[in-house]
C-alpha cells in the first residue's frame, strides 16, 4: 500500500484527507467470529496459511467440492466455464455477471444476512472493496503461492489484483484524419466541445466513478495542465474546491453527453460515416470493437496531464466460501498458467487451442486495454501503448472518504 | 367456597367454550385476524423499517460523519434531502419533474382513455368487439417497451453511433426534445396509461343506466344538462379513482424515465431512488421513497374529500337495466376511422419497430438487405453480440421467459386466494372494526410507489426476520413483492364478487351440515370465479410486465424477462432487446387469450350441465 500511496504525489490536500479518514473507517474491522475462525482453519486462509501449500491437495480437495460460485463484475468471465471445465470436468462453475454496483452490494448484502453461496469475488470499487469488505471480514485475500513471486507487491496486498484496466478518451480516426484533434484535456471544456464530449454515468458504472475520482484527486497536477493549457492560473467555479473537481464541473456546463453503456458510448464515438461524432471517456478494453463491430476508434495516448486512469479488478474468497479449494484453484486458474512467461509467444485467436492453454483466465482480457498483475506475461499485439501512456491510479480510502462527496457534487452538477 | 371456585372455573370454562364455538362459526373472523396480521407485517412493517432507517446513520454516511455511529439517530438524511446545497439536484427538481410527468400523463391519459371508454361503451363506432380487445393491447405492454420503440425510431446524433429510423429514412436529426426527456417521456407514458384509464372508464361507464339520463330528457334537461347533471356525477368517482390511479402509478415508474431521461440529463423522483440505492445510500433513496408515499397519500385524501366516494363506485342493482347507445349519426364513420387508427398505431407501431429492430444485422443500416434473423435462431457467433445466441436458443433468456411465467402464474393464484378471503373476511364481517381495518390495510399498498415499495424490501428482507428467512436474491421475494403490490386490486376483486354473494346460500348450506372450507370450495369459489379470473387474469399481465417493482431485488438467480430487456438495453444489444421484448408481449397476449378461452369454454360446459341437469 505504501509504494501505491507514494506514487500518487498529487493533491496534498486529498492525501491529508484520507488518511484523517482512513482511521474511521478501518475501524470498522471486526474480530472474526467462531464460525469464520473455523472456517479459515479448515480452508488454510489469512492467519491459517501454511508455509508450503500442497497445491495438489487443494486440486483434489477442489475435486471433491465439485463445484465454485464466482459473482463477478465482468461478464467475460463467463468466457471461461467451458475451458475451465476441460481441465476440471468434475468441477461446476456458475458465474453470476452482476456489474460491480451489484457485485459488492450482493456480497455485503449477503455477508451480513449469513447467507454463504459466493467462493470467488471478483470486482473493481476499490474504496468499498478495501474498507468495507477485506476491512469488514467478509472476503479474504488469497494468493497462491507459485503465484507470489510472479506479483508485484502491490498487485497483491492488500488485496490480489485479477486485471488492471483504464479509462481512456476516445475519438473517432475517420472524423479527425490528421491524428488526435486535442492534446491538453482541458481543451475538451472549450466551446467548440459543447455536447460533443461523452461519458458513462459514473452514478451507475463503478469503473467510470473511479476513473472521474481519480482524476479529481489529482487536482494539482490539473491544475498545473490548466495552465500549461491557458497560460494562467485556473479560476474555480462557485463551490468548487479545487482543479480536480472543476474539470468535471466545466465538462457537464459543456453538456457533456451521459450514456448508460460503454458499449453504447464507443459505438457513438467510433461509427464510421458521422460528420460530428462525440469524443467520450469509456473503458480502454473496448479498443477491441475496433475489429468485432468496425468502429474506427482511436485512444489519446498522449493528452496533457495523463491519458489513462487505471481502476484495479481485484478477486478474493468470500468469507465461509462453501467451496474454498475449488475457489482457490479458480485464482490460479483467472490468473494464468505457470508455464507461461516472458518469452512465451502466443498466437491469436487467444481464447483458443494452445494460447487458451496458457493464458486460461487472461485470455478474455488479452488485449491492449487490460493488463494481468503478473510481471511475467507477455504484452497482447498492441498492448505497447500501455507502457506509453502517462497513466494514474486513485487510492482507496481517498475513493472512500471522498467518493460520497464526489457523488453528490456530479448529481448537483449533472442535473439541469 | 370450593364448590364456588369450581362453578367458577366451570363459568369460565363455559365463556371459554361459548367464545371458541362462536369463532368456530365465524371463520371470517378467524380470516380477518390472521390477514389483518400478516398484511400489517408485511406493509406496515417495512414502513417502520424504512423510516427508522431514514432517520439514523447509515455506512455510507461515515464519510460526512467519521466519527458518527451506523444506526444512531439523526436528521442528516432529511436536512441533505431537504435543505442542503443538494437538496435541489436530489429533491426539488426530480419532485417538479415527477409531478409535471405524472399531472400531463394523467390528463393526457384519462381524458383520451375517458374517450376511447365513452366511444365504444355509449356510441355506435363499428367493430366494437375487436377494437374492445385491442385497445387493451398497450396496457400489456410494458411501457419502457414503447420507450424502446421511440427511442429506436427518434434516437438522434446526441447520443451519436448509428442512425435511428426517422434520421436514416429521413435524413434529418429530430431535435433533443423529441428524442429525450420530458416530452418522449408523456408520450409514451400516456400511450400506455390510457389503456389502463380505459379499462376503469369502460367498466364504470358500462354501469351508467340509460334510464335515468331518459328521466332527465323526459323531465325537460336538455343534452348538456343531461351530461353535467346525470352522467359525469354518476362517474365522478370512477374520474376521479382513474386519475388517482394513474396518477400514483406514474409517480412511481422507473424504466421510461431510466430510458429517455438521462441522455438529456432528466433525473425523476425514481431514477433518483434507484441511483441512491445502486450507490448504497440508502438513507437518501428511503427519504425519497416516504415523500413519494406521502405525496400519494395526500392526493388519495384530497381525492377522497372532493368526490366523497373513496371505496366501489359501482353502481349494480337487480333492477332493470338498460344501456342505449348513442347514434353519431354522420360522425360514426369518421370517428370510427379515426378510433381504429389511433388504436392501430398504438398498438401496432411499436411493435413494428421492434421486430424492425430485432431483424437488423447492423444498426442504423435501414436497407433490406441489412435483415437477418440471426438474432432469433442464430447459433452465436463470437463475432456478433459478445456471442450470445439468438432469442429462441438462448437459454438464459428462455430461463428468464420461464421465471417470468412462474411469477406471473404464482402471483396470480396467490392473489386470488387472499383476494378471496381478504373479500370474504370484509364482506361477512362488514360493520366491524375488523373488517374495516382490513379492507384499509389491503389497500395499503397502493399508497407505495412501486419502486419505493422496491427499495424498502430490499432492506427488509436482506436479513433473515423472525421466522422468514433473508429472502434477498430468492424468487420467493419477487412473488411475496407482486403479491402484495397487486393486493389493492385483488382485494377490491374478491369483495365485489363476495357483495354479490348473499349470505343466504351459506346459511342454506350450513343447515345442511356443510364446513366452512367446504362451502369456499363448492360455493363461494364457483360462485366469485369469473370475478376473481378476470382479477388474477390482471394480476398475472401486470406480474409478467413488471420491473419498476423488481428491478431493485433481481439478480442472475432470479432473473426474469423484463430484467433481461432492461440488461439488453444497458448492453447496448438493440435486436436482442427487440426480439425479448416482442418475445414478452407475444406470451402475455397468448396467455391472455388462452384464459379467456380456457374460462370461456368451462362456462359454455357449466350452463350446458346445468342445463342438462
Amino acid at each position: 500500500m505504501s509504494g501505491f500511496m507514494g506514487k500518487i504525489g498529487g493533491s496534498a490536500k486529498a492525501i491529508l484527507f484520507a488518511a484523517l479518514m482512513a482511521s474511521p473507517t478501518l475501524a470498522v474491522s471486526q474480530a472474526a467470529s467462531p464460525e469464520v475462525e473455523a472456517w479459515l482453519k479448515a480452508a488454510e486462509l489469512g492467519p491459517y496459511a501454511p508455509e508450503a501449500e500442497n497445491w495438489d491437495a487443494i486440486v483434489e480437495k477442489a475435486k471433491e467440492e465439485g463445484e465454485v460460485v464466482i459473482y463477478s463484475a465482468s461478464g467475460r468471465i463467463a468466457e471461461l466455464v467451458e475451458p475451465f471445465n476441460a481441465l476440471y470436468p468434475e468441477i461446476k462453475v456458475s458465474v453470476f455477471d452482476l456489474g460491480s454496483v451489484k457485485t459488492v452490494e450482493k456480497t455485503i448484502r449477503e455477508q451480513e444476512a449469513g447467507i454463504y453461496n459466493a467462493d470467488i469475488v471478483t470486482t473493481g470499487n476499490s474504496g468499498v472493496v478495501i474498507n468495507e469488505m477485506l476491512a469488514g471480514g467478509m472476503i479474504y485475500n488469497y494468493v497462491p503461492q507459485a503465484y507470489v513471486d510472479r506479483i508485484p507487491e502491490e498487485n497483491r496486498e492488500p488485496l490480489l489484483v485479477r486485471i488492471n484496466e483504464a479509462i481512456v478518451i476516445y475519438y473517432n480516426t475517420e472524423a479527425n484524419p490528421d491524428g488526435p484533434p486535442i492534446s491538453n484535456i482541458w481543451e475538451l471544456t472549450e466551446p467548440e466541445y459543447k455536447g460533443r464530449v461523452a461519458i458513462i454515468d459514473p452514478m451507475t458504472s463503478g469503473s467510470t466513478f473511479m476513473g472521474v475520482a481519480t482524476i479529481v484527486q489529482h487536482a494539482d497536477e490539473m491544475a498545473a495542465a490548466y495552465k500549461r493549457y491557458a497560460g494562467k492560473d485556473i479560476e474555480l467555479t462557485d463551490g468548487v474546491p479545487d482543479a480536480g473537481y472543476e474539470f468535471f464541473a466545466r465538462l457537464l456546463a459543456n453538456d457533456l453527453v451521459i450514456f448508460k453503456s460503454g458499449s453504447k458510448l464507443v459505438e457513438a464515438t467510433g461509427t464510421p460515416g458521422q460528420e460530428k461524432p462525440l469524443i467520450g471517456f469509456a473503458y480502454m478494453t473496448y479498443i477491441s470493437k475496433n475489429q468485432s463491430d468496425g468502429f474506427v476508434n482511436a485512444i489519446f495516448t498522449d493528452l496533457d496531464p495523463a491519458s489513462k486512469w487505471v481502476y484495479p479488478t481485484f478477486t478474493a474468497i468470500a468469507a465461509r466460501a462453501p467451496h474454498p479449494n475449488a475457489a482457490k484453484l479458480m485464482t490460479a486458474y483467472l490468473l494464468g498458467s505457470l508455464e507461461l512467461n516472458k518469452d512465451t509467444v502466443l498466437t491469436p485467436p487467444f481464447k483458443e487451442g494452445k494460447s487458451m492453454e496458457l493464458l486460461q483466465g487472461l485470455a478474455p482480457y488479452y488485449d491492449p486495454g487490460s493488463v494481468s498483475p503478473r510481471s511475467d506475461v507477455p504484452l497482447p499485439p498492441g498492448g505497447e501503448i500501455w507502457d506509453e501512456m502517462k497513466g494514474w491510479t486513485v487510492s482507496a480510502d481517498f475513493m472512500q472518504s471522498e467518493g460520497p462527496k464526489l457523488r453528490d457534487f456530479w448529481l448537483l452538477f449533472s442535473s439541469l | 367456597m370450593s364448590g364456588d371456585r369450581v362453578s367458577g372455573t366451570g363459568r369460565i370454562g363455559a365463556v371459554l367454550r361459548f367464545q371458541a364455538y362462536r369463532i368456530a362459526n365465524r371463520p371470517d373472523m378467524v380470516i380477518g385476524v390472521i390477514c389483518l396480521v400478516a398484511l400489517a407485517f408485511l406493509v406496515l412493517g417495512p414502513l417502520l423499517e424504512i423510516i427508522r432507517d431514514a432517520l439514523s446513520l447509515q455506512p455510507y454516511d461515515l464519510a460526512y460523519h467519521p466519527d458518527g455511529e451506523v444506526g444512531s439517530f439523526s436528521l442528516f438524511h432529511l436536512e441533505r434531502v431537504f435543505v442542503s446545497p443538494i437538496s435541489k439536484a436530489l429533491f426539488y427538481r426530480p419532485l417538479l419533474n415527477s409531478l409535471a410527468i405524472g399531472v400531463t400523463v394523467t390528463a393526457v391519459a384519462v381524458s383520451l382513455g375517458s374517450l376511447l371508454a365513452w366511444l365504444l361503451v355509449r356510441t355506435n363506432v363499428h367493430f366494437k368487439g375487436p377494437l374492445g380487445t385491442l385497445i387493451v393491447v398497450p396496457y400489456m405492454m410494458p411501457s419502457w417497451v414503447i420507450a424502446l420503440a421511440w427511442l429506436a425510431l427518434f434516437k438522434n446524433d446526441r447520443i451519436g453511433g448509428s442512425e435511428g429510423l426517422a434520421a436514416g429514412l429521413l435524413g434529418f436529426q429530430p431535435p433533443d426534445w423529441v428524442s429525450y426527456g420530458f416530452f418522449p417521456i408523456v408520450v409514451t407514458l400516456s400511450l400506455h396509461y390510457f389503456a389502463y384509464a380505459y379499462l376503469l372508464m369502460s367498466g364504470a361507464l358500462a354501469t351508467v343506466d340509460s334510464e335515468l339520463e331518459e328521466a332527465g330528457a323526459i323531465s325537460g334537461m336538455g343534452r348538456w344538462q343531461r351530461l353535467s347533471r346525470i352522467t359525469l356525477p354518476l362517474l365522478l368517482p370512477a374520474l376521479g379513482s382513474a386519475v388517482v390511479l394513474t396518477f400514483i402509478r406514474i409517480l412511481g415508474t422507473f424504466g421510461v424515465p431510466a430510458l429517455l431521461g438521462l441522455p438529456v440529463r432528466f433525473f425523476t423522483f425514481s431514477t433518483q431512488i434507484y441511483n441512491s440505492i445502486n450507490a448504497r445510500n440508502n438513507g437518501d433513496a428511503f427519504v425519497l421513497a416516504l415523500v413519494l408515499i406521502v405525496i400519494a397519500v395526500s392526493f388519495i385524501w384530497i381525492n377522497s374529500r372532493i368526490i366523497g366516494v373513496r371505496k366501489s363506485f359501482v353502481t349494480m342493482t337487480g333492477k332493470g337495466f338498460r344501456r342505449r347507445e348513442i347514434n353519431l349519426g354522420l360522425w360514426r364513420v369518421p370517428l370510427t376511422i379515426l378510433v381504429w387508427v389511433f388504436v392501430l398505431a398504438s398498438v401496432l407501431l411499436p411493435l413494428t419497430i421492434l421486430l424492425w429492430e430485432s431483424l437488423i444485422l447492423l444498426p442504423g443500416d435501414y436497407s433490406l438487405d441489412n435483415l437477418t434473423t440471426y438474432f432469433w435462431i442464430g447459433q452465436g457467433n463470437t463475432n456478433l453480440a459478445y456471442g450470445e445466441p439468438g432469442v429462441l436458443l438462448n437459454d438464459g433468456i428462455l430461463n428468464a421467459l420461464g421465471n417470468s411465467l412462474k411469477l406471473g402464474v404464482s402471483a396470480a393464484l396467490f392473489n386470488g386466494f387472499v383476494g378471496l378471503l381478504v373479500g370474504y373476511a370484509v364482506v361477512r364481517g362488514r360493520g366491524t372494526r375488523l373488517s374495516r381495518w382490513l379492507e384499509s390495510i389491503a389497500f395499503a399498498p397502493y399508497i407505495f410507489p412501486s419502486i419505493a415499495l422496491g427499495a424498502i424490501y430490499i432492506g427488509m428482507f436482506s436479513t433473515p426476520l423472525g421466522p422468514i428467512p433473508a429472502l434477498y436474491g430468492t424468487f420467493a421475494i419477487l412473488v411475496l413483492i407482486t403479491v402484495v403490490k397487486n393486493l389493492p386490486f385483488t382485494s377490491r376483486t374478491g369483495i365485489a364478487a363476495m357483495l354479490q354473494i348473499d349470505r343466504s346460500l351459506e346459511e342454506a348450506a350450513r343447515v345442511l351440515g356443510m364446513g366452512w372450507f367446504k362451502r369456499l370450495v363448492r360455493i363461494i369459489m364457483p360462485l366469485s370465479a369469473s370475478g376473481l379470473i378476470s382479477g388474477m387474469l390482471l394480476t398475472f399481465i401486470t406480474a409478467m410486465r413488471e420491473l419498476s417493482l423488481i428491478v431493485l431485488l433481481l439478480s442472475p438467480s432470479n432473473m426474469v424477462v423484463t430484467g433481461v430487456i432492461f440488461y439488453y438495453q444497458e448492453q447496448n444489444m438493440p435486436q436482442h432487446s427487440g426480439a425479448v421484448a416482442l418475445l414478452l408481449v407475444l406470451v402475455i397476449v397468448l396467455a391472455n387469450v388462452l384464459v379467456r378461452l380456457v374460462a370461456h369454454l368451462a362456462g359454455a360446459r357449466s350452463l350446458a350441465s346445468n342445463a342438462g341437469a
